[in-house]
């Protein structure tokens, strides 16, 4: 080989004429190269979110962007996609390079962490609340002047009303409404599963057609003009209403609904490699500050911190509120009894 | 409406006929009150029965129309839910065409890529038939058609970043594989590629064979190595207006057209070029298409007979130059080529100077060694007469030829001239490495032809070239005892 001992005094001989010919031009070519390295150290993080989550994000990334930049003198963009929670988490898991993921339920967070090992199975632990920072609900969103006189679930289920809801194989916000539509029908009927199956099964007849995310189901309600009712992310309802005019539609809190906890992670693994693990963290964690908490309860989010909660509670209605661990052991039962292919939502819907 | 005031004008007038005929009549008996009685009751049923029309009638038509309104609504709904379920399914559609492969077949080949672009194989192809026509040669070389080229290109990504090409040739007389390498992309600016492939040094040399001005390349390229195996770190910087190689390799001699697998000694070279386009992204028109660089090796040889060149050739492809038998490459050998062109609108202009610096031993006597310092240099020029565009990379037709539409296609002239001197202590008397007897000292030629762009795909080329020779001192008839005159022509099919 030619790098053995025996022929080091050759390459001596060699270094000392590569010293005197190409040093210059080895230098001015490190020169680039190191440039080529620095210019591409441009922080850019792509948050990978659910449907309705652009607005939030929006006037957000740009706090955050200002926060960063005030704190270290980096700039930071920041990009979005957005979708159906499920389908957001298998782009993910198929290999969509995302810093961080702002998804509708840990479970789908959980797919990415189980299924592509992008970060820790126990990735729900690393930031306050469940990594959660902020909540939500389902409400009912109605046309002016509700005239079907739709107050509570037992009024969806009824014949003849209209209901427009996401396929809850897709959507995060789907999957909550329908386990809100379920837990109601515990509550009202002594636990007895039997009934709470007729109950949903009654609801997804009233269902004609299944929007892949969120914010395709507020464009057939609302844009199109389809069906009475909008099972709807609270948030989500007040965006249609500021956007569509309160004179189109009615928001209607249902006694009972259930405790929506829209989960936050750094996909570790992705943003290793991106060399930008430090501000991905950073970003989640500064929702929770009071800036990124007051963000949030603008855009009709529930805040974790109670004073800013407090200041806004005007915005949101008090309701009785169950939890996936409550009424469903946790969000693994809960995907494999009603979601998992063959569950109960593939046995009572027909399309 | 009319029924009802006639039912009612019987009914009230009736009630006073009736009394008024009973008034009248001086008697009365019990058949006529009951028959008056009887029509009192019927007048009473009647009113009765007009009453409830009325009732019923003014009940019916809100019912009705509420029906109407709701059947028009249900029917509104469900002409919406179709609307919508509709753009639904497009959407669906559109994005599962996201997801399907990509193919692609044009003039820049066949492709056939992921969904994502993160896998692609391509398919390429260059073939050019030749014909070379010798005038006044004394028959020392034969005139005939040639194969110059037929070479199947196989390139494409794997996983994004991981870029590959194969390109084997099966023209001429030898099988050989050209271009077998992998480069991984970090980025556009920071690139490293391994393999076998062009070593980073000739202007000329690194033009793709598609898209030379003549059909072969000047003398200058006679003094660049060829491609060689090794490991290169390479990009383009600040959009492409500067661009950088450097890397290390297995080492070859001056060109050869013979390609090796194998690296056949210890001794390894360094090479690197930069080049700049420093208007490229500018709106300087007259500039952009400005390119000056230099390129470089350095190796250095030890008792390697291989490490010297085969031979420098004419634009023939006649060798005009070889190193006597028993003459080693055997010390440093380095290579500068500053180099540049200059392509604005119709007119290319490429310009290149090469030295090739090599220590040489003779291994019989009279034993010695020298170092010798061959030079070459060349100019050629274009102009696209039908007001194409000229670019390194070629000459995009804009009217392809079609007799039906009436399209000839890009026609461009093109001119060269180009020299290649041999050091003079090569023919020294005391200690020789050529024989003046087999060997010209220079050569100088100059060429000029035609190009005929019938489109993107296919080629037509025609040339004539003269070489003078100088420094032969041989008796008997061999290629540089007289000018080398030549008529080129090529038909050339690459996509």
């Amino acid at each position: 080989m030619w790098f053995l001992p025996e022929y080091n005094w050759h390459f001596n001989c060699l270094k000392l004429e590569i010293q005197k010919l190409m040093k210059p031009f080895l230098i001015l070519l490190l020169a680039s190269a190191l440039a080529a390295v620095a210019g591409a150290k441009e922080i850019k993080l792509l948050n990978v979110s659910y449907d309705p989550t652009r607005e939030l994000y929006q006037e957000y990334n740009a706090a955050f962007a200002k926060y960063w930049k005030a704190k270290t003198g980096d700039d930071v963009t920041i990009s979005q996609s957005h979708g159906g929670s499920g389908k957001q988490a298998q782009s993910v898991i198929n290999g969509l390079e995302a810093d961080v993921v702002t998804l509708a339920l840990a479970y789908d967070i959980d797919a990415i962490a189980r299924q592509a090992k992008l970060l820790p199975v126990d990735w729900q632990k690393r930031l306050p609340d469940n990594s959660t920072p902020y909540t939500s609900t389902i409400v009912f969103l109605v046309r002016k002047g509700n005239p079907k006189h739709i107050k509570d679930w037992d009024d969806v289920v009824k014949p003849g009303v209209t209901v427009v809801v996401p396929n809850p194989k897709t959507s995060g916000g789907a999957r909550w409404a329908y386990l809100a539509a379920y837990a109601y029908a515990l509550e009202t009927y002594g636990h007895d599963d039997a009934r709470a199956k007729d109950f949903v099964t009654r609801l997804y007849k009233n269902v004609p057609i299944l929007d892949s995310g969120a914010r395709g189901s507020t464009i057939t309600f609302a844009q199109r003009g389809i069906g009475d009712v909008l099972l709807a992310w609270e948030n989500e309802a007040h965006l249609a209403l500021k956007e569509f005019g309160a004179d189109q539609f009615e928001i209607v809190t249902p006694p009972l609904s259930i405790l929506a906890e829209p989960p936050v992670a750094v996909v570790d693994k992705t943003a290793k490699r991106h060399g930008t693990t430090d501000v991905a963290r950073a970003y989640l964690e500064y929702l929770y500050s009071d800036e990124g908490q007051e963000i949030a309860a603008r855009n009709f989010y529930r805040p974790r911190n109670p004073a800013v909660a407090e200041k806004y509670a005007a915005n949101f209605a008090r309701l009785k509120l169950v939890t996936v661990e409550q009424e469903f052991g946790g969000w693994q039962k809960a995907q494999q009894t009603h979601f998992a292919d063959g569950g109960i939502f593939d046995q009572i819907y027909q399309p | 409406m009319k029924l009802n005031q006639l039912i009612l004008t019987a009914a009230v007038g009736a009630q006073f006929v009736f009394p008024a005929l009973a008034a009248d009549g001086t008697a009365t008996n019990s058949t006529e009150a009951a028959e008056i009685e009887a029509l009192r009751q019927q007048v009473q049923a009647l009113d009765q029965k007009v009453q409830s029309l009325e009732q019923q009638r003014e009940a019916e038509p809100p019912a009705v129309a509420d029906t109407n309104q709701e059947q028009i609504h249900e029917l509104d709904q469900k002409v919406r839910i179709l609307a919508r379920q509709h753009e639904l399914d497009q959407e669906d559609a559109a994005a599962a065409a996201k997801t399907r492969p990509l193919v692609k077949l044009d003039a820049s080949g066949f492709t056939l890529s992921s969904a994502d672009t993160n896998f692609v194989i391509s398919l390429h192809g260059l073939i050019q038939l030749d014909s070379r026509t010798f005038f006044n040669d004394h028959n020392l070389v034969n005139s005939g058609f040639l194969l110059r080229r037929a070479r199947p290109i196989i390139t494409g990504t794997v996983f994004h970043d991981f870029d590959f090409n194969f390109t084997p040739d099966f023209g001429g007389s030898t099988v050989q594989i050209l271009d077998a390498y992998l480069n991984y992309r970090y980025n556009p600016e920071l690139q490293l590629e391994a393999g076998k492939f062009k070593s980073p040094v000739g202007l000329e040399a690194l033009q793709s064979d598609a898209y030379g001005f003549f059909n072969e390349r000047s003398l200058v390229t006679d003094l660049v190595p060829n491609r060689d195996l090794g490991v290169e770190l390479h990009g383009d910087l600040f959009g492409g207006a500067a661009s950088y190689a450097a890397g290390l390799f297995g080492g070859v001699s001056d060109y050869n057209g013979t390609t090796v697998n194998t690296d056949s000694d210890n001794d390894k070279a360094f090479a690197g070029r930069i080049f700049l386009q420093p208007w490229k992204t500018t709106d300087v028109g007259a500039l952009k298409g400005l390119g000056l660089g230099v390129g470089g090796s350095y190796e250095s040889d030890r008792n390697a007979a291989a490490g010297l060149t085969p031979g420098y050739t004419t634009d023939g492809q006649q060798k005009f130059f070889t190193y006597s038998a028993g003459v080693i490459a055997n010390g440093q050998h380095w290579r500068i080529s500053p180099q540049g062109y200059y392509y604005y609108g119709p007119l290319g202009i490429l310009g290149e100077y090469v030295i090739s610096d090599q220590e040489v031993s003779r291994t019989t006597a009279p034993l010695g060694s020298a170092d010798l310092r061959n030079k070459a240099w060349e100019v050629s020029a274009s102009w696209v007469l039908t007001g194409e565009d000229a670019t390194y990379t070629g000459v995009t037709p804009r009217h392809p030829f079609n007799l039906h539409t009436g399209g000839w296609g890009a026609w461009q002239v093109v001119g060269r001239y180009e020299e290649l001197n041999v050091d003079n202590n090569a023919f020294s008397a005391a200690l020789p490495f050529a024989a003046s007897t087999t060997s010209a000292s220079s050569a100088h030629a100059w060429s000029a032809g035609l190009n005929w762009y019938l489109n993107r795909n296919v080629r037509l080329n025609a040339s004539f070239s003269h070489t003078l020779f100088s420094g032969y001192a041989g008796a008997t008839p061999a290629v540089p005892a007289q000018a080398e005159n030549v008529v080129f022509t090529r038909i050339q099919l690459a996509f």
